[in-house]
């Protein structure tokens, strides 16, 4: 026990003082703010005023009508011009930069379905369909003018508008666009967390072996202590990453909350208050211990197996990638099921790919947000974390097999059925 | 009391048996050389030893007990051929790693890692990692690594490749020492002239069984071929027939004779002094230890065949 805590120990220091484990872990969450901020910096800043030319052969385009629309929207503004002109327009002359072209037509019959927005250039869908919107809102108030509907009767018009909410009897405030965020994004984690992890402890495991220290060490303890020390240092490597990233998720909620009181970005805005929402509308003691768990057992799940994949192999990493490709397969396979569960979470192939380990620890994890025992019966969380500690035993007793026997050989080329029968070979 | 005695010991694999039926024993204090040619089942035997497999069959006796891996591993120090640390790790941190595996508390390592660094002059390293050393040097600091715990056996693989003659001397005779002082060291090994210059007791396996056992003298006289140098500036007159010998080489000042069955060394010098032939010396000529490892080895094919079990 002693000699296995040495390892963990080892593992663990050595891997949390490396450079890369620092950087990594300062800079995904600066990359990530960077990325949030950012975009919305350049969106802001990209964002320019289009100075459309009406040209209304209808009558119904006054001017007073589109200023009170550009003063509501004010991503083009546009002018009532009256000149008529040719095909080929001045732009740069005139100071416009597209000109909308309104023919002539009748308010109560159906308006034509394409008017011309004519540029000099191309613009994408986001001010065609700016411009459409605008245009629509002023041929509605042309409408409402002519039907002799005030503003009164409008917002009555407004009220009318009736909106469709699935509720789970069993569990109220559950929502189901807010659960399937928490779902996928503890999914994605998982799945992240396994396989660069699985990875370093298959890396790991290989390393000890062409470095040919693995002997020395297992003339000094078990190989099984040696590959539980590897895994359960790894793993803690991860929880650390992990927790760090948390903290800074709380230092960010902070410092941003603060923020927007004295007028912040948008942005910012938005995440603050989609933290709070998360936290107030999930049970969030009840989703934070199933993360950890399905966290942990995803983790050691596949981690022993990928353990003893680099116990098998030698020095070549393409025999590496070959040995690991069916694990890595299952893993995504995994999300392929998760993405299913999130958008039908009792499902059976949610229901059999959140019991099953192989699968579990990333399928239930797209459930568990939409609510305990509301969506997920307490039978089903309660088999699927049986089965996923019983399967992270089986792995682990499976994978200590293979590493004891793969540990030690050299130069040959291992397959999985070479390694099946290390593992079923009897003592 | 002897400190290892391996009983009947067996461990067969898929394809091969690596170690078939070898029982020996090794004194306390013995340098004891462990000789075969490549694939002869020696690393898998010294694997049982230190515990790393478990014999097919067979018993392990340590220190008068039956073989206990689990408790017994921190009383043995091993050295593989194949030298093994972790490359990216600080020299002084591994050392200590190293140490605290074989039970070592953290004080005890730190003190003996101090001790055995100034012996070796190598207190600049404990900051360096061992991709900075060289290979002689790294090989110096595996061999401190392999001791520090003070283990009652020590287990050698080839510990001089690649050390120059200098450090090559200075850990010999830090063998010499641990043997002095009671630890007991197997030393495994293809270069025979450092057998015969360090080691009490040898032990020859060849495809998987122990083919000769016992001191160097012992097997030295065992194989020898009754052959002397004979020393002097005449030529040995043509022999008759009642000579107790044939000569086999003739050189400048010496000859080389084989004697016969039944005969003595006394039969030839008196036949000689009869012959009035002045001699200046008279030699036994023994076989080296290469010579036999080469007579006993030559026989079977040079690489090892795969068999069926």
């Amino acid at each position: 026990m002693r000699k296995t805590i040495l390892i963990i120990k080892r593992e663990y220091m050595t891997r949390v003082r490396k450079k890369t484990f620092i950087i990594g872990t300062l800079l995904f969450p600066i990359l990530y703010l960077l990325l949030i901020f950012g975009t919305g910096y350049i969106a802001e800043k990209s964002r320019q005023q289009l100075k459309i030319a009406v040209l209304d052969s209808s009558g119904f385009f006054t001017s007073q009508k589109i200023n009170l629309q550009n003063q509501a929207d004010q991503s083009s503004i546009m002018d009532l011009v009256k000149t008529t002109a040719g095909k080929s327009y001045d732009y740069d002359a005139s100071g416009y930069d597209a000109m909308l072209i309104i023919p002539a037509m009748k308010w109560d019959t159906a308006a034509p379905n394409n008017l011309v927005l004519k540029a000099n250039k191309s613009y994408g869908a986001a001010v065609e369909s700016a411009v459409q919107t605008k245009v629509n809102r002023i041929w509605d108030e042309v409408k409402n003018e002519n039907l002799g509907i005030d503003a009164g009767k409008r917002e009555i018009l407004a009220l009318n508008r009736i909106q469709v909410k699935a509720v789970n009897e069993n569990d109220e405030k559950m929502d189901a666009g807010l659960s399937s965020g928490i779902g996928m994004a503890c999914g994605f984690l998982i799945y992240f967390i396994i396989l660069i992890y699985g990875s370093q402890v298959m890396m790991g495991v290989m390393e000890e072996k062409t470095n040919r220290i693995a002997e020395i060490i297992v003339s000094s303890v078990k190989p099984f202590q040696m590959m539980l020390g590897k895994i359960i240092g790894i793993g803690l490597v991860a929880l650390t990453q992990f927790l760090l990233w948390i903290a800074f998720v709380f230092v960010i909620y902070n410092v941003t909350a603060n923020l927007t009181g004295s007028g912040g970005g948008g942005a910012a805005n938005q995440i603050v208050g989609s933290i709070q929402t998360i936290f107030t509308s999930v049970n969030l003691p009840l989703t934070l211990f199933c993360f950890a768990f399905y966290f942990l057992g995803g983790f050691f799940f596949y981690a022993s197996i990928y353990g003893a994949i680099g116990s098998a192999i030698n020095e070549d990493v393409r025999e590496a990638q070959s040995l690991s490709f069916p694990v890595t397969m299952l893993v995504i396979i995994s999300i392929v099921l998760m993405t299913t569960a999130v958008n039908d979470p009792t499902g059976p192939i949610a229901v059999w790919g959140s019991i099953i380990p192989l699968s579990s620890p990333i399928v239930m994890m797209a459930r568990i947000p939409y609510g305990v025992p509301g969506t997920v019966p307490v039978w089903q969380l309660a088999l699927s974390m049986g089965l996923l500690i019983a399967g992270f035993i089986f792995t682990t007793w499976f994978a200590a097999k293979i590493y004891r026997t793969g540990i030690l050989m050299y130069g040959k080329k291992t397959s999985w059925k070479e390694m099946l029968r290390w593992a079923f070979r009897r003592n | 009391m002897p400190l290892l005695e391996l009983q009947q010991l067996k461990k067969y694999f898929a394809s091969q048996k690596a170690v078939d039926d070898i029982s020996l024993t090794v004194e306390k204090g013995q340098i004891f050389g462990l000789l075969g040619p490549n694939g002869a089942g020696k690393t898998t035997l010294i694997r049982m030893i230190t515990g790393i497999f478990y014999p097919d069959e067979g018993q392990i006796i340590f220190d008068g007990k039956k073989f206990d891996p689990v408790n017994d591993v921190g009383q043995i120090g091993y050295m593989p051929e194949e030298r093994g640390l972790y490359k990216k790790m600080k020299i002084g941190e591994q050392t200590m790693y190293l140490a605290q595996l074989k039970g070592l508390s953290r004080s005890d390592a730190q003190a003996r890692i101090k001790e055995w660094f100034v012996k070796f002059e190598m207190e600049s390293w404990w900051n360096k990692k061992v991709e900075d050393l060289s290979k002689g040097m790294s090989q110096k600091l595996q061999f401190v690594t392999t001791i520090l715990h003070q283990p009652k056996l020590v287990i050698l693989d080839e510990p001089f490749s690649g050390l120059d003659p200098v450090n090559s001397n200075l850990i010999k005779d830090e063998i010499f020492k641990l043997a002095q002082n009671g630890a007991t060291i197997i030393f495994s090994t293809h270069r025979m002239e450092q057998v015969e210059e360090i080691c009490n007791h040898i032990v020859l396996v060849n495809k998987g069984k122990k083919i000769l056992d016992g001191t160097v003298s012992q097997v030295k006289q065992e194989f020898k071929e009754n052959l002397f140098r004979i020393g002097s500036t005449e030529v040995i007159p043509a022999l008759n027939g009642n000579a107790p010998f044939e000569i086999l080489n003739t050189g400048k000042a010496d000859a080389i004779v084989r004697i016969q069955e039944g005969k003595t060394p006394n039969d030839v010098l008196q036949y000689l002094i009869s012959q009035n032939v002045a001699i200046h010396s008279f030699q036994e000529i023994l076989p080296t230890l290469n010579d036999i490892f080469i007579r006993l080895v030559e026989s079977s094919p040079a690489a090892r065949q795969f068999q069926s079990i």
